[in-house]
């Protein structure tokens, strides 16, 4: 899911390049803390690791390339922000050596593939793993699950990215000067790809690794054990560390839940396409949200439904249709839905976390 | 005034994740000496080596260097460091692990460079090694495309430009041919009677003569014995206990024979006796 | 051998030879154009090239800005055949793969029409996907360019030069090195691990034995990195990357500079 040169509109590469210093920037100040010159090496492993692994790629329709990231492994070893940085590096050496993701893109690819999936990948796989002795199989199968997960949100985050482009950045004839799908053909395309191939792939490896390193090397395992059962040692992770971290957390999940409600508010002023083109879009839309409204009710959840008119309704008759169509409302739903879901898991681990400080001072 | 040892270790432990490589190792190692460590694989050698080098520090005791303490505290100190890494020099076993620059020349260069030399000197030195180590035909040859011997014959020259007064060699001559083995020993054997102090882990008994003048024999993770290699290399208790030697036997017809034998299989002393 | 270990060994000797390529710096020790300017200059110049590509709008300015970056691989002794084959084939397969629906489901003026089918090629489709390929393959060529024509070193020393922090130059400095023995090593374990099989191992066995592999190649990786690392610091490395000459600007840099800025600047600006 690398994004070539030329894909993303300056303004799309500047803004996620902005979001990757700030991740950079944080990760590299988190492992300040740690002695970073023992660390460095480590780092660098996993983004060599990395690198071979994403080699392995192939080509998919609308979507750039399906591959596994290596990103689950390297946060489950070093931890959130050591993942974020080797991914990173391993991004940087493949888009200067061999044009695999694009320069101007390099912040946007890092930004889903190292932080957005490094910190994904991480918290599913403390949350279930949590609890677990060092040698368990939940462990394996929290390295599965988060490695899936992790694969997934980058290739999403990377579908959305692409699939905006049209709609903001298109010249006067309507030609998509960036990436020419929108998001009803991007979505799908990239995510259909990852749900079933890199995802699985990533998931594989991570487990597999993890179940080698169970046996092998149970030490490079210790450092993001989070809680371990009472028979085995207390986690090296300190309550500083986890704050920032969920800090970061908040970030993110804010993100997802105001970056729809972005989208509408810029929706209002679009409303540049050749009447031709519009009409046929209108006719075309309008028949598929018909032909989806009638089959939904028994497949969409009643709430996602309802949630669905809210975001399509409001849309002055100008919009591209897609924004119209109900597809488009149950894929912003589902962002909201998973923003809402994180800031609670958040707060609740915030009580949690509180209770047991004050059990302890 | 008498001169502090060059290298004085007291009561040193080293642990691996746990698993303890030094015990409580206590040794003096005196300026211009020739020592030969030995020790089976396993027997703490190389882990010695590198505390020695300050690439480990003890999880208790002490080392010192020159009367100086050796901490991490110490290294962090540039004046220090420099000081010391110039002055100290260590070839890893594998030479893989020692050649991570672009080409040959490049890989010399790294140790002075480091040292913020000057271009001048830097350019004057690394020829002149280069030189002397029959290596200034390889200089444009990147790492991976040298044979074993030429890969160990860069590593040495990667360290002798910096013209350190201590060589810790650890197993120097394991996995090179005949003929590059004796091109290091010869090397080996001109540091010998010069000022500099070299100390070389090995498992190969038959060049221990060649090397050194004393012997350190490593047994668990501490001194076992030590003494001249004349002394040491008479000891077969001491050698089979060390596990430096075997005990084989073989057969003729109804005869059979048992005899001490080295690894290397190259010398062969035969006190055999019938069981 | 059978079939997957034919594919499987391929696969191996290619990955194999571009971490090879990729350590290699034989061009860079050439004299060309781009060889003979100072190294910030070229990390600046490139990147402006890369940004004027990606900021213009005009087939015809991304077309000039290929045809600048062909010339100045000539005159910098990198080969159109090795562009061909490293580069433009590579990049043409993956953004190929991306762009060509473009041309069908891009809505707009049609230029071509199916007999009896859905599908229609749009001039804006075809517009759509030849800027996208130009625009990759001309970004690509140009970042490509530096990376052949500059010793690893020396873009670090530049990057270090633009305010990169030290730990991130000296983890890429690391980096670059590990993938050649992460390869290297992968590529040992593979051959001599041909040597001691007959026939292919399928299914279940065989995904255990990937994932072994996986699992050694990791372990091993990580001990040989830590031996490397303490092998640095053995030689006095302290995390500031040295090389022999400092940077120093002259005159011919400065025009250098100049040149790639004022490209640059126009391409982005008549392409807007």
């Amino acid at each position: 899911m690398h994004i070539p040169d030329g894909y993303l509109s300056p303004s799309t590469c500047a803004v996620l390049y902005a979001a990757a210093i700030a991740g950079w920037y944080s990760a590299l100040k988190r492992l300040k803390r740690v002695l970073l010159s023992r660390v460095v090496p480590l780092i660098s492993v996993f983004a060599a690791f990395s690198f071979v692994v994403m080699m392995f790629n192939l080509p998919l329709p609308g979507g750039t390339t399906g591959h596994a990231l290596g990103v689950t492994i390297s946060a489950i070893v070093v931890g959130p922000s050591g993942a974020v940085l080797a991914i990173s590096i391993a991004l940087a050496i493949q888009a200067l050596f061999f044009g695999d993701g694009g320069i101007s893109t390099l912040g946007a690819n890092c930004f889903n593939m190292a932080i957005i999936a490094s910190l994904v990948a991480y918290a599913s796989y403390r949350l279930i793993a949590t609890g677990a002795a060092i040698g368990s199989k939940r462990r394996v199968a929290a390295a599965a699950i988060a490695g899936y997960l992790a694969v997934n949100a980058a290739a999403l985050m990377a579908a959305i990215e692409f699939g905006i482009q049209p709609a903001l950045f298109h010249d006067a004839r309507g030609m998509p000067l960036y990436a020419p799908y929108p998001l009803s053909i991007a979505v799908p395309a990239m995510m259909i790809g990852h749900l079933t191939f890199a995802g699985v792939a990533e998931a594989a490896i991570s487990a597999g690794l993890v179940a080698y390193l169970q046996a092998a090397d149970p030490a490079l395992l210790c450092n993001t054990a989070g809680a371990l059962p009472a028979t085995e040692e207390a986690s090296a992770i300190t309550p500083a560390a986890t704050n920032s971290l969920r800090r970061l957390w908040i970030a993110v999940a804010l993100l997802m839940v105001l970056t729809p409600l972005g989208i509408l508010a810029a929706g209002k002023a679009w409303g540049e396409w050749s009447p031709s083109e519009l009409a046929m879009r209108q006719s075309a839309g309008q028949a598929a949200s018909a032909a989806s409204n009638s089959v939904a009710p028994s497949a969409v959840p009643a709430g996602m439904q309802r949630l669905a008119k809210l975001w399509t309704a409001p849309f002055p008759a100008y919009a591209p249709t897609f924004v119209k169509s109900a597809r488009f409302g149950y894929f912003l739903s589902a962002m909201f839905a998973v923003g809402i879901l994180l800031l609670v898991s958040l707060m609740a681990q915030n009580l949690v976390q509180r209770r047991r400080e004050v059990r302890h001072s | 005034m008498a001169m502090p040892p060059m290298f004085e270790l007291r009561d040193v432990c080293f642990e691996y994740d746990g698993i303890p490589a030094l015990h409580g190792l206590s040794v003096q190692i005196a300026e211009g000496e020739s020592v030969a460590l030995l020790g089976a694989n396993g027997s703490g050698k190389s882990t010695l080596l590198r505390i020695l080098d300050a690439l480990y520090f003890p999880s208790r005791g002490q080392v010192s260097f020159n009367g100086q303490p050796l901490t991490g505290e110490a290294l962090r100190q540039e004046k220090f460091a420099f000081s010391f890494r110039r002055r100290v020099a260590l070839v890893f076993q594998n030479p893989d692990v020692q050649l991570f620059n672009p080409t040959v020349f490049d890989e010399v260069a790294f140790g002075p460079l480091q040292m913020q030399w000057s271009k001048q000197e830097v350019l004057s030195r690394v020829g002149a090694t280069m030189e002397l180590m029959g290596i200034a035909h390889l200089r444009d040859r990147p790492p991976y495309r040298l044979s074993g011997g030429e890969k160990k014959r860069v590593a040495l020259a990667s360290v002798i430009v910096l013209d350190p007064d201590v060589l810790l060699l650890d197993e120097p001559t394991s996995t090179l041919d005949p003929r590059s083995q004796s091109q290091v020993i010869d090397l080996i054997q001109g540091w010998k009677g010069s000022s500099k102090t070299v100390i070389t882990a090995t498992h190969q008994l038959e060049i221990v003569d060649d090397i050194a003048s004393r012997v350190l024999v490593l047994e668990e993770g501490r001194v076992g014995a030590t003494g001249t290699s004349a002394e040491i290399l008479a000891n077969y208790e001491l050698l089979l206990r060390a596990n430096l030697v075997h005990a084989h036997r073989h057969s003729h017809g109804t005869i059979t024979h048992t005899h001490p034998h080295l690894h290397s299989h190259s010398k062969h002393e035969h006190k055999g006796s019938s069981d | 051998m059978a079939r997957g270990g034919f594919l499987a060994s391929t696969m191996i000797g290619f990955t194999r030879a571009l971490a090879r390529a990729m350590v290699s710096e034989q061009i860079a020790r050439q004299a060309g154009l781009l060889q003979s300017l100072d190294p910030r200059v070229r990390v600046i110049g490139l990147f402006t090239m890369v940004l004027a590509a990606v900021l213009s709008r005009k087939i015809a300015v991304v077309g000039a800005l290929f045809f600048v970056a062909v010339t100045i691989a000539i005159l910098s002794k990198v080969g159109v055949g090795m562009l061909v084959k490293r580069v433009w084939l590579v990049v043409l397969g993956f953004t190929g793969v991306i762009a060509l629906p473009a041309i069908f489901l891009t809505p707009g003026d049609p230029v071509a029409a199916f007999a009896g089918g859905p599908l229609r090629i749009t001039v804006q489709g075809v517009e759509t996907a030849t800027l996208l390929i130009a625009r990759v393959e001309t970004a690509v060529t140009f970042t490509s360019l530096l990376v052949l024509c500059t010793p690893w070193t020396h873009v670090l020393k530049a990057l270090r030069a633009f305010r990169l922090p030290q730990e991130a130059v000296m983890m890429l400095a690391m980096t670059h090195r590990y993938i050649f023995l992460l390869v290297e090593t992968a590529g040992q374990m593979f051959e001599s691990r041909q040597s001691r099989t007959v026939g292919l191992v399928k299914g279940a066995a065989g995904r255990r034995i990937a994932a072994r592999s996986a699992g050694v190649l990791l372990s091993k990786s990580i001990e040989l990195s830590n031996e490397v690392y303490l092998a640095m610091q053995s030689r006095g490395f302290r995390g500031e990357i040295r090389i022999l000459s400092d940077f120093h600007m002259r005159s011919w840099d400065y025009l250098g500079l100049a040149a790639f800025l004022a490209a640059g600047s126009l391409s982005a600006w008549i392409g807007r």
